[in-house]
């Protein structure tokens, strides 16, 4: 029978037994559910097919390989960054825990909601952005774009209204508010995706590419957003995936290395670089997926 | 319960904002819908005789009962193309996946895009029969109101069943639905759109029998051109509402098949 597991903000009280020098004592004290909690996860993709073919894909075997049995937590309040080539899998994982995917195998859980099981109370802890500039209705303003994202996710009318104010001042979107979404930059757009992802104050954070096309002022400016306004909090949880080092750098905890799929190292940048033997993180990324040789001094051609 | 209306309303109120920057569109509706009764009315006048009226079943003119047909087919073509409509906009748009991680249900989405369209098909049917009364003669005083309602709201369910189907394999294949194609030609052919079914071959009558089409638009021009209440469209109601009843299930338990799938093959946002 499927257990119903309590909510992020309802640490689990937990009794607990050990044995001491002086006997066996019980011993009160919480556990914090994982924010998100993936375990041994595989996702596979049937082969693309073109022509008549394609009528059978739906139905095709999934034989290509997308995320090998991956397993990670990331703990309340932590930032997570998933950093991979293109095709690493990152996308796919973050996709699988905003329920826009099905698992082959294994198990993920945002806030002990199971994703597969339970995607309606999952949906309810996470906010998502795609990292693409669509995604809204280009004719209706910013703000009516946001109304209705919010009145989706079940805020009020007033605490919607509230909620765009603080955000558009935060991303500066104050202009591009009640203008129709059509006329805007691709940037201002992903400032308003990320608005969105915002609204109804998730518990957890899912970022495909957050500041892909944020100009370096943009970006910087969501960095120190999310650093001061929501991970500072410590009840919102970051998972999010980059291509761009120094903001891995900045906003991460930890540092999940993916590579075709598979999950190769997860630590905080220092251990990273540490257990790599290397100085950078650009360094310890690519000795981890072998993309170059890792050429010494006396490797290298005189 | 009232969360959901809410939800329906929010969906409402976005197509009707969308709709909103498009005035002029209104406007040349209404100017299309004129020529279209007019074409009808003039098309009946060549063809009308005595012998033809008194053959058709409310017994009135070749022009109400055309143009009932033509305007209520507008139903049909609506109840298809709403559902898969709005499925590959919200696609295209990548709107699609941003719906999907809300926390509103899969069915309150599908329910709230259709609401718009078919309040929209309502009023353009409104439309061509006002047209129809104030230059042409058509005889809405007739009308019985209340029945007309029921027959829509009958007509609306059924109708949705068939939507939702299609919309399924748009979401499953990505490309036009041929039944949709093939449900509206025999619904033109038999389905009693221009002509009476009783002229049909007998083979095909028997196919307009399976038709929900069919028993909308009898009770449809029983309602409104023969005062007929809802006690005596009490049978073509029937049918109606049990295909809705046979069909809503159904096309809701493929629709989410149909998404479970794409969801496992990740082709939902695929084009």
């Amino acid at each position: 029978m499927q257990t119903k597991e309590l909510p992020l903000r309802r640490p689990v009280p937990f009794i607990a037994s050990r044995l001491s020098s002086s006997g066996r004592h019980a011993i009160s004290f919480f556990v914090p559910e994982a924010a998100i909690s993936i375990a041994n996860l595989e996702k596979s993709f049937p082969p693309a097919r073109s022509g008549w073919r394609s009528f059978l894909q739906p139905f095709e075997k999934p034989s290509v390989v997308a995320l090998d049995r991956i397993s990670f937590e990331v703990r309340p309040g932590e930032a997570l960054a998933l950093l991979g080539a293109n095709g690493a899998g990152k996308s796919t994982l973050l996709r699988i825990l905003a329920t826009l995917l099905l698992p082959t195998g294994g198990r993920a859980k945002i806030a002990g909601y199971d994703a597969v099981l339970d995607p309606r109370a999952v949906r309810r802890q996470l906010g998502y952005h795609a990292g693409s500039d669509i995604g809204f209705y280009p004719r209706l303003t910013g703000r009516e774009n946001l109304r209705f994202f919010g009145r989706l996710n079940h805020l009020s009318n007033a605490n919607a209204a509230l909620r765009i104010a603080h955000l558009a001042q935060q991303f500066r979107l104050e202009e591009a508010l009640d203008r129709q979404v059509r006329t805007l930059s691709s940037g201002t757009v992903q400032r308003l995706s990320l608005a969105r992802a915002l609204l109804h104050e998730p518990r957890v954070l899912l970022l495909d590419e957050p500041t892909r096309s944020l100009d370096a002022i943009a970006a910087s400016e969501f960095r120190r957003f999310l650093k001061s306004e929501v991970l500072r909090r410590g009840d919102t949880s970051l998972l999010f995936a980059s291509h761009t080092l120094p903001e891995v750098e900045q906003l991460a905890d930890r540092i999940a290395v993916i590579d075709a799929g598979r999950l190769l190292a997860c630590d905080t940048l220092a251990a990273l670089k540490r257990n790599t033997g290397t100085a950078t993180l650009e360094d310890a990324f690519m000795h981890l997926t072998g993309r170059t040789p890792h050429l010494t001094l006396e490797d290298a051609p005189e | 319960m009232i969360r959901t209306l809410r939800e329906l309303w929010i969906f409402f109120w976005r197509d009707l904002s969308i709709a909103r920057t498009y005035r002029t569109l209104f406007v040349l509706e209404a100017v299309e819908a004129l020529f279209g009764v007019a074409m009808f009315f003039y098309a009946a006048r060549f063809v009308d005789s005595p012998q033809l009226a008194s053959s058709l079943p409310q017994g009135g003119s070749y022009f109400a009962f055309s143009l009932i047909g033509f305007v209520f087919l507008d139903y049909l073509n609506a109840a298809m193309d709403t559902f898969d409509q709005s499925l590959a906009e919200a696609r295209d748009s990548g709107t699609l996946e941003h719906l999907l991680v809300t926390q509103t249900s899969l069915p309150v989405i599908l329910a709230g895009s259709a609401i718009y369209p078919f309040v929209s098909t309502t009023l353009r049917i409104a439309v061509y029969l006002t047209w129809g009364a104030l230059l042409f003669g058509f005889p809405l005083h007739d009308a019985n109101w209340l029945a007309v309602a029921a027959v829509l709201l009958a007509t609306l369910l059924a109708f949705s069943g068939l939507g939702i189907l299609s919309a399924s394999y748009v979401l499953l294949f990505k490309r036009g639905n041929p039944g949709k194609w093939f449900l509206l030609g025999v619904s033109s052919v038999a389905g009693g759109v221009l002509f009476p079914v009783s002229v049909l071959p007998d083979w095909l009558q028997f196919v307009a029998k399976l038709n929900p089409v069919t028993y909308a638009l009898d009770a449809m021009r029983a309602a409104l051109l023969g005062d007929a209440g809802l006690s005596a469209v009490w049978r073509p109601l029937l049918v109606l509402f049990l295909f809705a009843a046979l069909l809503l299930p159904l096309s809701m338990a493929v629709f989410a098949w149909a998404l479970r799938r794409t969801k496992t093959t990740g082709t939902l946002m695929h084009r």
